[in-house]
Protein backbone atom coordinates (compact mmCIF):
# COMPACT_ATOMS: atom_id res chain seq x y z
CA UNK A 1 0.00 0.00 0.00
CA UNK A 2 1.27 3.33 -0.91
CA UNK A 3 0.28 6.78 0.58
CA UNK A 4 2.04 9.57 -1.32
CA UNK A 5 4.30 7.56 -3.46
CA UNK A 6 5.82 6.34 -0.14
CA UNK A 7 5.32 2.56 0.79
CA UNK A 8 3.52 2.21 4.34
CA UNK A 9 5.03 0.75 7.38
CA UNK A 10 3.72 -2.27 8.67
CA UNK A 11 6.31 -3.26 11.27
CA UNK A 12 8.20 -1.26 13.49
CA UNK A 13 10.53 -2.67 15.67
CA UNK A 14 11.57 -0.60 18.68
CA UNK A 15 14.62 -0.65 21.16
CA UNK A 16 14.25 -4.22 20.57
CA UNK A 17 16.76 -6.28 22.95
CA UNK A 18 16.77 -10.23 22.97
CA UNK A 19 18.82 -12.12 25.76
CA UNK A 20 19.35 -15.94 25.68
CA UNK A 21 19.92 -16.61 29.10
CA UNK A 22 22.86 -13.78 30.49
CA UNK A 23 23.67 -13.45 26.93
CA UNK A 24 23.09 -10.74 24.69
CA UNK A 25 21.49 -11.72 21.29
CA UNK A 26 20.56 -8.15 19.52
CA UNK A 27 21.43 -4.54 21.22
CA UNK A 28 18.53 -1.99 20.43
CA UNK A 29 17.21 -3.10 17.33
CA UNK A 30 15.28 -0.31 15.45
CA UNK A 31 13.58 -1.40 12.19
CA UNK A 32 11.01 -0.23 10.27
CA UNK A 33 9.59 -3.10 7.49
CA UNK A 34 7.04 -1.60 4.40
CA UNK A 35 4.25 -2.48 3.67
CA UNK A 36 4.03 -5.09 0.28
CA UNK A 37 7.86 -5.34 -0.04
CA UNK A 38 10.81 -7.55 0.61
CA UNK A 39 12.87 -6.98 2.97
CA UNK A 40 15.85 -9.25 3.25
CA UNK A 41 17.99 -9.93 6.07
CA UNK A 42 21.57 -10.52 5.98
CA UNK A 43 24.65 -11.10 7.99
CA UNK A 44 27.18 -13.81 8.95
CA UNK A 45 25.88 -16.51 11.00
CA UNK A 46 25.05 -15.71 14.72
CA UNK A 47 24.84 -12.47 13.68
CA UNK A 48 21.24 -12.60 15.33
CA UNK A 49 18.68 -11.75 12.23
CA UNK A 50 17.26 -15.08 12.59
CA UNK A 51 16.40 -14.30 16.03
CA UNK A 52 15.06 -11.04 15.03
CA UNK A 53 12.80 -12.49 12.44
CA UNK A 54 11.31 -15.05 15.47
CA UNK A 55 10.89 -11.90 17.53
CA UNK A 56 8.36 -11.27 14.52
CA UNK A 57 5.71 -13.52 15.86
CA UNK A 58 6.69 -14.16 19.19
CA UNK A 59 8.55 -17.83 18.06
CA UNK A 60 10.98 -16.89 20.80
CA UNK A 61 8.49 -17.42 23.21
CA UNK A 62 8.76 -21.59 22.81
CA UNK A 63 12.30 -21.24 24.10
CA UNK A 64 12.73 -20.90 28.16
CA UNK A 65 15.90 -19.00 28.62
CA UNK A 66 15.12 -16.47 25.67
CA UNK A 67 13.94 -12.84 26.83
CA UNK A 68 12.53 -10.31 24.46
CA UNK A 69 12.75 -6.63 25.22
CA UNK A 70 11.55 -3.49 23.49
CA UNK A 71 8.21 -2.68 21.05
CA UNK A 72 7.14 -4.78 18.06
CA UNK A 73 4.32 -2.76 16.73
CA UNK A 74 2.28 -4.31 13.57
CA UNK A 75 -0.80 -2.42 13.00
CA UNK A 76 -0.49 -0.03 15.61
CA UNK A 77 -0.44 -2.86 18.01
CA UNK A 78 2.22 -4.21 20.37
CA UNK A 79 3.04 -7.79 20.06
CA UNK A 80 4.77 -7.73 23.22
CA UNK A 81 1.79 -6.53 25.26
CA UNK A 82 1.05 -9.09 27.48
CA UNK A 83 -2.68 -9.20 26.58
CA UNK A 84 -1.19 -10.19 22.56
CA UNK A 85 -3.27 -13.37 21.48
CA UNK A 86 0.13 -15.03 20.17
CA UNK A 87 -2.26 -17.67 18.06
CA UNK A 88 -4.14 -14.85 16.33
CA UNK A 89 -0.59 -13.32 15.80
CA UNK A 90 0.36 -16.03 13.89
CA UNK A 91 -2.37 -16.55 12.16
CA UNK A 92 -1.69 -13.24 10.45
CA UNK A 93 2.18 -14.13 10.38
CA UNK A 94 3.11 -17.01 8.73
CA UNK A 95 6.60 -18.47 8.59
CA UNK A 96 8.37 -21.20 5.98
CA UNK A 97 11.64 -22.61 7.43
CA UNK A 98 15.19 -23.42 6.01
CA UNK A 99 14.02 -27.03 5.15
CA UNK A 100 10.58 -27.62 3.59
CA UNK A 101 9.13 -29.80 6.54
CA UNK A 102 5.25 -30.82 5.35
CA UNK A 103 3.21 -32.30 7.92
CA UNK A 104 3.24 -36.29 7.76
CA UNK A 105 -0.49 -35.89 6.18
CA UNK A 106 -1.89 -35.64 2.49
CA UNK A 107 -1.18 -32.84 0.37
CA UNK A 108 -5.19 -31.89 0.93
CA UNK A 109 -4.69 -32.06 4.78
CA UNK A 110 -1.29 -29.84 5.07
CA UNK A 111 -3.20 -26.54 3.74
CA UNK A 112 -6.50 -27.21 5.41
CA UNK A 113 -5.01 -27.88 8.80
CA UNK A 114 -4.62 -23.73 9.73
CA UNK A 115 -8.05 -23.08 8.14
CA UNK A 116 -9.45 -25.58 10.22
CA UNK A 117 -7.93 -24.57 13.56
CA UNK A 118 -8.92 -21.09 12.51
CA UNK A 119 -12.34 -21.96 11.49
CA UNK A 120 -12.02 -20.42 8.04
CA UNK A 121 -13.89 -22.18 5.92
CA UNK A 122 -18.34 -23.29 6.46
CA UNK A 123 -18.12 -26.43 4.80
CA UNK A 124 -16.15 -28.86 2.60
CA UNK A 125 -16.32 -26.86 -0.33
CA UNK A 126 -15.10 -23.69 0.96
CA UNK A 127 -12.31 -25.92 2.03
CA UNK A 128 -11.39 -26.78 -1.19
CA UNK A 129 -11.63 -23.42 -2.43
CA UNK A 130 -8.83 -22.34 -0.21
CA UNK A 131 -6.72 -25.30 -1.17
CA UNK A 132 -6.83 -24.98 -4.63
CA UNK A 133 -6.77 -20.95 -4.27
CA UNK A 134 -3.38 -21.35 -1.56
CA UNK A 135 -2.06 -24.07 -4.23
CA UNK A 136 -2.45 -21.65 -6.96
CA UNK A 137 -1.05 -18.76 -5.12
CA UNK A 138 2.15 -20.84 -4.25
CA UNK A 139 2.44 -21.99 -7.99
CA UNK A 140 2.21 -25.72 -7.27
CA UNK A 141 -1.81 -26.17 -8.11
CA UNK A 142 -0.94 -27.68 -11.88
CA UNK A 143 1.84 -30.30 -10.59
CA UNK A 144 -0.19 -31.56 -7.63
CA UNK A 145 -4.06 -31.19 -8.57
CA UNK A 146 -4.75 -35.04 -9.17
CA UNK A 147 -2.67 -35.82 -6.35
CA UNK A 148 -4.24 -33.91 -3.85
CA UNK A 149 -5.01 -37.27 -1.30
CA UNK A 150 -1.42 -38.40 -1.40
CA UNK A 151 1.16 -37.78 1.61
CA UNK A 152 3.02 -34.22 1.24
CA UNK A 153 6.39 -35.56 2.30
CA UNK A 154 6.55 -37.71 -1.22
CA UNK A 155 7.05 -33.84 -3.34
CA UNK A 156 10.04 -32.83 -4.62
CA UNK A 157 11.98 -30.67 -2.35
CA UNK A 158 11.19 -27.38 -4.07
CA UNK A 159 7.23 -28.42 -4.74
CA UNK A 160 7.86 -29.43 -0.36
CA UNK A 161 8.88 -26.32 -0.07
CA UNK A 162 6.41 -24.85 -2.33
CA UNK A 163 3.58 -26.81 -0.29
CA UNK A 164 4.80 -25.02 2.75
CA UNK A 165 4.45 -21.89 1.47
CA UNK A 166 0.78 -22.42 0.63
CA UNK A 167 0.08 -23.27 3.60
CA UNK A 168 1.45 -20.35 5.22
CA UNK A 169 -0.74 -18.91 2.52
CA UNK A 170 -3.81 -20.69 3.44
CA UNK A 171 -4.52 -18.74 6.29
CA UNK A 172 -4.06 -15.29 4.63
CA UNK A 173 -1.30 -13.71 6.99
CA UNK A 174 -0.46 -10.17 6.43
CA UNK A 175 2.86 -10.97 6.80
CA UNK A 176 5.65 -14.02 5.55
CA UNK A 177 8.41 -14.70 7.61
CA UNK A 178 11.04 -17.15 5.09
CA UNK A 179 14.15 -18.12 7.38
CA UNK A 180 16.49 -19.39 4.22
CA UNK A 181 13.81 -20.97 2.40
CA UNK A 182 16.24 -21.41 -0.34
CA UNK A 183 19.06 -23.11 1.04
CA UNK A 184 18.07 -26.80 0.61
CA UNK A 185 16.85 -26.62 -2.90
CA UNK A 186 18.45 -26.54 -6.53
CA UNK A 187 18.52 -23.45 -8.60
CA UNK A 188 15.45 -24.30 -10.79
CA UNK A 189 13.21 -24.69 -7.25
CA UNK A 190 15.01 -21.41 -6.14
CA UNK A 191 14.18 -19.53 -9.02
CA UNK A 192 10.30 -20.74 -8.34
CA UNK A 193 10.33 -19.64 -4.94
CA UNK A 194 12.05 -16.17 -5.63
CA UNK A 195 9.16 -15.43 -8.80
CA UNK A 196 6.92 -16.80 -6.35
CA UNK A 197 8.22 -13.92 -3.56
CA UNK A 198 7.75 -11.38 -6.35
CA UNK A 199 4.33 -12.38 -6.62
CA UNK A 200 3.29 -12.73 -3.14
CA UNK A 201 4.13 -9.43 -2.30
CA UNK A 202 1.61 -8.12 -3.89
CA UNK A 203 -0.81 -9.33 -1.30
CA UNK A 204 1.28 -9.88 1.82
CA UNK A 205 4.76 -8.10 3.39
CA UNK A 206 7.48 -10.55 3.33
CA UNK A 207 10.82 -10.54 5.38
CA UNK A 208 13.45 -12.98 4.15
CA UNK A 209 16.64 -14.50 5.99
CA UNK A 210 19.38 -15.54 3.33
CA UNK A 211 22.91 -16.38 3.46
CA UNK A 212 22.75 -15.67 -0.49
CA UNK A 213 24.22 -11.94 -1.10
CA UNK A 214 22.66 -13.04 -4.46
CA UNK A 215 19.22 -13.76 -3.29
CA UNK A 216 19.00 -10.80 -1.40
CA UNK A 217 19.22 -8.76 -4.05
CA UNK A 218 17.26 -10.30 -6.42
CA UNK A 219 14.67 -10.57 -4.29
CA UNK A 220 14.34 -7.00 -2.06
CA UNK A 221 13.78 -4.09 -2.01
CA UNK A 222 14.83 -3.16 1.44
CA UNK A 223 18.01 -5.00 2.95
CA UNK A 224 18.93 -4.49 6.68
CA UNK A 225 22.53 -6.20 7.70
CA UNK A 226 23.11 -7.29 10.83
CA UNK A 227 26.89 -7.88 12.54
CA UNK A 228 27.11 -9.17 16.16
CA UNK A 229 23.42 -8.53 17.38
CA UNK A 230 23.46 -5.06 15.67
CA UNK A 231 21.33 -3.92 12.92
CA UNK A 232 24.84 -1.99 10.92
CA UNK A 233 22.91 -1.18 7.94
CA UNK A 234 19.21 -0.91 6.53
CA UNK A 235 18.16 1.04 3.46
CA UNK A 236 17.16 0.33 -0.30
CA UNK A 237 18.84 -3.31 -1.75
CA UNK A 238 19.47 -0.83 -4.68
CA UNK A 239 21.99 1.66 -2.33
CA UNK A 240 23.26 -1.14 0.26
CA UNK A 241 24.46 -3.47 -3.14
CA UNK A 242 25.70 -0.09 -5.32
CA UNK A 243 27.21 2.13 -2.82
CA UNK A 244 26.41 1.26 0.99
CA UNK A 245 26.90 4.02 4.09
CA UNK A 246 28.96 1.19 6.38
CA UNK A 247 32.45 -0.14 5.89
CA UNK A 248 31.04 -2.96 7.17
CA UNK A 249 28.33 -3.91 5.50
CA UNK A 250 30.49 -2.91 2.33
CA UNK A 251 33.19 -5.94 3.67
CA UNK A 252 30.46 -8.29 4.27
CA UNK A 253 28.57 -7.80 1.22
CA UNK A 254 32.21 -8.16 -1.22
CA UNK A 255 33.28 -10.48 1.00
CA UNK A 256 35.92 -8.75 2.73
CA UNK A 257 35.07 -10.07 6.18
CA UNK A 258 37.17 -11.40 8.61
CA UNK B 1 40.05 -0.31 -3.14
CA UNK B 2 38.70 -1.01 0.15
CA UNK B 3 41.11 -1.28 2.77
CA UNK B 4 40.22 -4.85 3.69
CA UNK B 5 41.18 -7.53 1.41
CA UNK B 6 39.16 -10.21 0.14
CA UNK B 7 38.83 -13.17 1.41
CA UNK B 8 39.13 -14.99 -1.84
CA UNK B 9 42.59 -14.03 -2.70
CA UNK B 10 42.10 -14.66 -6.54
CA UNK B 11 39.41 -12.66 -6.46
CA UNK B 12 41.83 -10.20 -4.98
CA UNK B 13 44.33 -10.29 -7.63
CA UNK B 14 41.65 -9.94 -10.50
CA UNK B 15 40.66 -6.45 -9.26
CA UNK B 16 44.16 -5.20 -9.31
CA UNK B 17 44.79 -6.77 -12.50
CA UNK B 18 41.79 -4.66 -13.72
CA UNK B 19 43.40 -1.94 -12.04
CA UNK B 20 46.89 -1.80 -13.51
CA UNK B 21 45.83 -2.13 -16.89
CA UNK B 22 43.75 0.65 -16.39
CA UNK B 23 47.14 2.69 -15.25
CA UNK B 24 49.21 0.98 -17.73
CA UNK B 25 46.24 1.71 -20.60
CA UNK B 26 46.59 5.29 -19.25
CA UNK B 27 49.75 5.98 -19.12
CA UNK B 28 50.04 4.83 -22.59
CA UNK B 29 47.52 7.51 -23.38
CA UNK B 30 49.95 10.05 -21.84
CA UNK B 31 52.79 9.07 -23.94
CA UNK B 32 50.60 8.92 -27.16
CA UNK B 33 49.64 12.23 -26.57
CA UNK B 34 52.70 14.16 -25.51
CA UNK B 35 54.83 12.49 -28.81
CA UNK B 36 52.00 13.80 -31.11
CA UNK B 37 51.95 17.08 -29.91
CA UNK B 38 56.12 17.09 -30.24
CA UNK B 39 55.42 15.69 -33.44
CA UNK B 40 53.36 18.18 -34.66
CA UNK B 41 54.88 21.48 -33.31
CA UNK B 42 58.48 20.20 -34.40
CA UNK B 43 57.36 18.50 -37.61
CA UNK B 44 58.86 15.29 -36.43
CA UNK B 45 57.91 12.54 -38.35
CA UNK B 46 59.52 9.65 -36.31
CA UNK B 47 57.16 10.36 -33.27
CA UNK B 48 54.50 11.04 -35.42
CA UNK B 49 54.65 7.26 -36.58
CA UNK B 50 55.66 6.00 -33.35
CA UNK B 51 51.80 7.35 -32.01
CA UNK B 52 50.06 5.84 -35.09
CA UNK B 53 51.92 2.12 -34.74
CA UNK B 54 51.59 1.95 -30.67
CA UNK B 55 48.05 2.83 -31.38
CA UNK B 56 47.26 -1.12 -31.86
CA UNK B 57 48.88 -1.36 -28.13
CA UNK B 58 46.21 0.64 -26.76
CA UNK B 59 43.52 -0.75 -28.56
CA UNK B 60 44.62 -4.52 -27.38
CA UNK B 61 44.62 -2.90 -23.68
CA UNK B 62 41.06 -2.75 -23.88
CA UNK B 63 40.07 -5.51 -25.12
CA UNK B 64 41.68 -7.21 -22.18
CA UNK B 65 39.79 -4.65 -19.73
CA UNK B 66 36.83 -5.88 -21.14
CA UNK B 67 37.32 -9.55 -21.38
CA UNK B 68 38.81 -8.88 -17.97
CA UNK B 69 35.38 -6.93 -16.70
CA UNK B 70 32.65 -9.37 -18.43
CA UNK B 71 34.70 -12.36 -16.38
CA UNK B 72 34.24 -10.25 -13.31
CA UNK B 73 30.73 -9.74 -13.75
CA UNK B 74 30.04 -13.38 -14.96
CA UNK B 75 32.24 -15.56 -12.59
CA UNK B 76 32.21 -13.14 -9.18
CA UNK B 77 29.45 -11.25 -9.28
CA UNK B 78 30.88 -8.41 -7.70
CA UNK B 79 28.78 -5.69 -5.29
CA UNK B 80 29.43 -2.36 -4.02
CA UNK B 81 32.96 -0.85 -4.19
CA UNK B 82 33.96 -4.00 -6.26
CA UNK B 83 30.91 -3.67 -9.12
CA UNK B 84 32.27 0.44 -8.96
CA UNK B 85 35.53 -0.40 -9.97
CA UNK B 86 34.11 -3.39 -12.40
CA UNK B 87 31.74 -1.32 -14.39
CA UNK B 88 33.92 2.15 -14.18
CA UNK B 89 37.11 0.20 -15.93
CA UNK B 90 34.55 -0.54 -18.62
CA UNK B 91 33.81 3.06 -19.17
CA UNK B 92 37.70 4.49 -18.23
CA UNK B 93 38.73 1.82 -21.11
CA UNK B 94 36.57 2.73 -23.61
CA UNK B 95 37.45 7.05 -22.79
CA UNK B 96 41.45 6.18 -22.52
CA UNK B 97 40.63 3.97 -26.07
CA UNK B 98 39.08 7.33 -27.73
CA UNK B 99 41.84 9.26 -26.70
CA UNK B 100 44.87 6.61 -28.13
CA UNK B 101 42.37 7.35 -31.85
CA UNK B 102 43.43 10.70 -31.28
CA UNK B 103 46.28 11.40 -30.69
CA UNK B 104 47.07 8.71 -33.64
CA UNK B 105 44.08 10.80 -35.97
CA UNK B 106 46.84 14.02 -35.08
CA UNK B 107 50.09 12.17 -36.03
CA UNK B 108 48.48 11.09 -39.51
CA UNK B 109 47.19 14.50 -39.85
CA UNK B 110 51.47 15.56 -38.86
CA UNK B 111 52.44 13.66 -41.90
CA UNK B 112 49.89 15.00 -44.26
CA UNK B 113 50.74 18.63 -43.29
CA UNK B 114 53.40 20.49 -46.36
CA UNK B 115 54.61 23.38 -44.66
CA UNK B 116 56.60 24.85 -41.28
CA UNK B 117 53.93 26.25 -39.33
CA UNK B 118 53.85 29.81 -38.12
CA UNK B 119 55.07 30.79 -34.19
CA UNK B 120 51.99 32.27 -32.83
CA UNK B 121 49.77 29.03 -33.85
CA UNK B 122 52.45 26.35 -32.69
CA UNK B 123 52.35 28.73 -29.24
CA UNK B 124 48.47 28.54 -29.25
CA UNK B 125 49.00 24.44 -30.19
CA UNK B 126 51.28 24.27 -27.28
CA UNK B 127 49.04 26.24 -24.44
CA UNK B 128 46.01 24.34 -25.31
CA UNK B 129 47.84 21.02 -25.15
CA UNK B 130 50.04 21.83 -22.38
CA UNK B 131 46.93 21.89 -20.92
CA UNK B 132 44.94 18.93 -21.78
CA UNK B 133 48.19 16.94 -20.97
CA UNK B 134 48.05 17.86 -17.51
CA UNK B 135 44.67 17.03 -17.00
CA UNK B 136 44.96 13.61 -18.48
CA UNK B 137 48.03 13.28 -15.75
CA UNK B 138 45.91 14.93 -13.04
CA UNK B 139 43.17 12.36 -14.01
CA UNK B 140 45.26 9.41 -13.76
CA UNK B 141 46.56 9.97 -10.45
CA UNK B 142 42.85 10.85 -9.07
CA UNK B 143 42.56 7.25 -10.27
CA UNK B 144 45.69 6.04 -8.85
CA UNK B 145 44.66 7.86 -5.45
CA UNK B 146 40.80 7.28 -5.73
CA UNK B 147 40.37 10.96 -5.15
CA UNK B 148 37.31 12.44 -5.54
CA UNK B 149 38.27 16.01 -5.05
CA UNK B 150 41.21 15.85 -7.42
CA UNK B 151 38.33 14.65 -9.97
CA UNK B 152 36.63 17.29 -9.18
CA UNK B 153 39.78 19.83 -10.14
CA UNK B 154 40.08 17.80 -13.19
CA UNK B 155 36.24 18.27 -14.30
CA UNK B 156 35.96 22.20 -13.38
CA UNK B 157 39.24 22.98 -15.28
CA UNK B 158 38.08 21.69 -18.20
CA UNK B 159 36.27 25.10 -19.13
CA UNK B 160 39.99 26.57 -19.42
CA UNK B 161 40.55 23.97 -22.16
CA UNK B 162 37.34 24.95 -24.12
CA UNK B 163 38.31 28.80 -23.95
CA UNK B 164 41.98 28.24 -25.00
CA UNK B 165 40.58 25.74 -28.08
CA UNK B 166 38.79 28.78 -28.95
CA UNK B 167 41.88 31.12 -29.15
CA UNK B 168 43.68 28.31 -31.09
CA UNK B 169 41.00 27.99 -33.41
CA UNK B 170 41.54 31.88 -34.33
CA UNK B 171 44.82 31.21 -34.97
CA UNK B 172 43.72 28.29 -37.11
CA UNK B 173 41.30 31.05 -39.24
CA UNK B 174 43.50 33.35 -39.33
CA UNK B 175 46.41 30.62 -40.83
CA UNK B 176 43.30 29.42 -43.62
CA UNK B 177 43.00 33.10 -44.29
CA UNK B 178 46.73 33.88 -45.16
CA UNK B 179 47.31 30.79 -46.50
CA UNK B 180 44.02 30.81 -49.15
CA UNK B 181 46.55 28.48 -52.01
CA UNK B 182 47.16 25.82 -49.06
CA UNK B 183 43.48 24.60 -47.50
CA UNK B 184 44.65 20.90 -46.65
CA UNK B 185 46.99 22.01 -44.17
CA UNK B 186 44.33 24.20 -43.00
CA UNK B 187 41.73 21.48 -42.60
CA UNK B 188 44.33 19.34 -40.96
CA UNK B 189 45.43 22.15 -38.02
CA UNK B 190 41.36 22.62 -37.42
CA UNK B 191 41.04 18.92 -36.96
CA UNK B 192 43.94 18.74 -34.63
CA UNK B 193 42.72 21.38 -32.72
CA UNK B 194 39.19 19.81 -32.24
CA UNK B 195 40.95 16.79 -31.87
CA UNK B 196 42.96 17.69 -28.43
CA UNK B 197 39.78 19.42 -27.32
CA UNK B 198 38.06 16.40 -27.83
CA UNK B 199 40.85 14.67 -25.82
CA UNK B 200 39.80 17.04 -23.11
CA UNK B 201 36.51 16.15 -23.16
CA UNK B 202 37.40 12.44 -22.48
CA UNK B 203 39.25 12.94 -19.64
CA UNK B 204 36.23 15.21 -18.20
CA UNK B 205 34.51 11.67 -18.64
CA UNK B 206 37.27 9.99 -16.83
CA UNK B 207 37.17 12.35 -14.02
CA UNK B 208 33.25 11.79 -13.64
CA UNK B 209 33.54 8.27 -13.52
CA UNK B 210 36.24 8.43 -10.77
CA UNK B 211 33.67 10.32 -8.48
CA UNK B 212 31.16 7.88 -9.06
CA UNK B 213 33.93 5.29 -8.52
CA UNK B 214 35.06 6.90 -5.09
CA UNK B 215 31.71 8.81 -3.88
CA UNK B 216 28.57 5.65 -5.23
CA UNK B 217 27.40 9.17 -6.56
CA UNK B 218 27.14 11.25 -9.74
CA UNK B 219 29.16 14.86 -9.70
CA UNK B 220 26.05 16.85 -9.88
CA UNK B 221 25.89 19.70 -11.86
CA UNK B 222 26.15 21.16 -16.15
CA UNK B 223 29.40 20.70 -17.01
CA UNK B 224 31.24 23.83 -16.78
CA UNK B 225 31.38 25.25 -20.50
CA UNK B 226 33.84 27.62 -21.78
CA UNK B 227 32.81 30.60 -24.19
CA UNK B 228 30.54 29.36 -27.71
CA UNK B 229 32.99 27.89 -30.27
CA UNK B 230 34.18 30.75 -32.44
CA UNK B 231 33.06 29.53 -36.43
CA UNK B 232 34.43 32.50 -38.02
CA UNK B 233 36.83 34.02 -36.00
CA UNK B 234 35.03 37.16 -36.29
CA UNK B 235 32.95 38.53 -33.19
Amino acid sequence: MKKNGVNMIKISAKNVDVFYGKKQALFNINLEIEENQVTALIGPSGCGKSTFLRCLNRMNDVIDICKVQGEIVINDFNINDKGCDVVRLREKIGMVFQKPNPFPKTLYENISYGPTIHGMAQSKQEMDEIVETSLKKAALWEEVKDRLHEPGTGLSGGQQQRLCIARAISVQPEVILMDEPCSALDPIATAQIEELIDELKKEHTIIIVTHSMAQAARVSQNTGFFHLGELIEHGSTDKIFKNPENNKTQDYITGRFG
Amino acid sequence: MSEATHTVKSYEEELQSLNKNIIKMGVSCEEALGKAIIAITTRDSENAETVIKNDEKIDKFETTIEQQVVNLIALRQPMAIDLRETVTALKISSDLERIGDLAKNISKRTLLLNENLPKNLVDALVRVSTNVQKQLKSVLDAYLDRSSSMATNVWENDEQIDELTNLCMQEVIKYLKEHESNLDDGTHLLFVTKNIERIGDHTTNIAEQIYYLVEGEYLEGDRPKGTEPIVTGEK
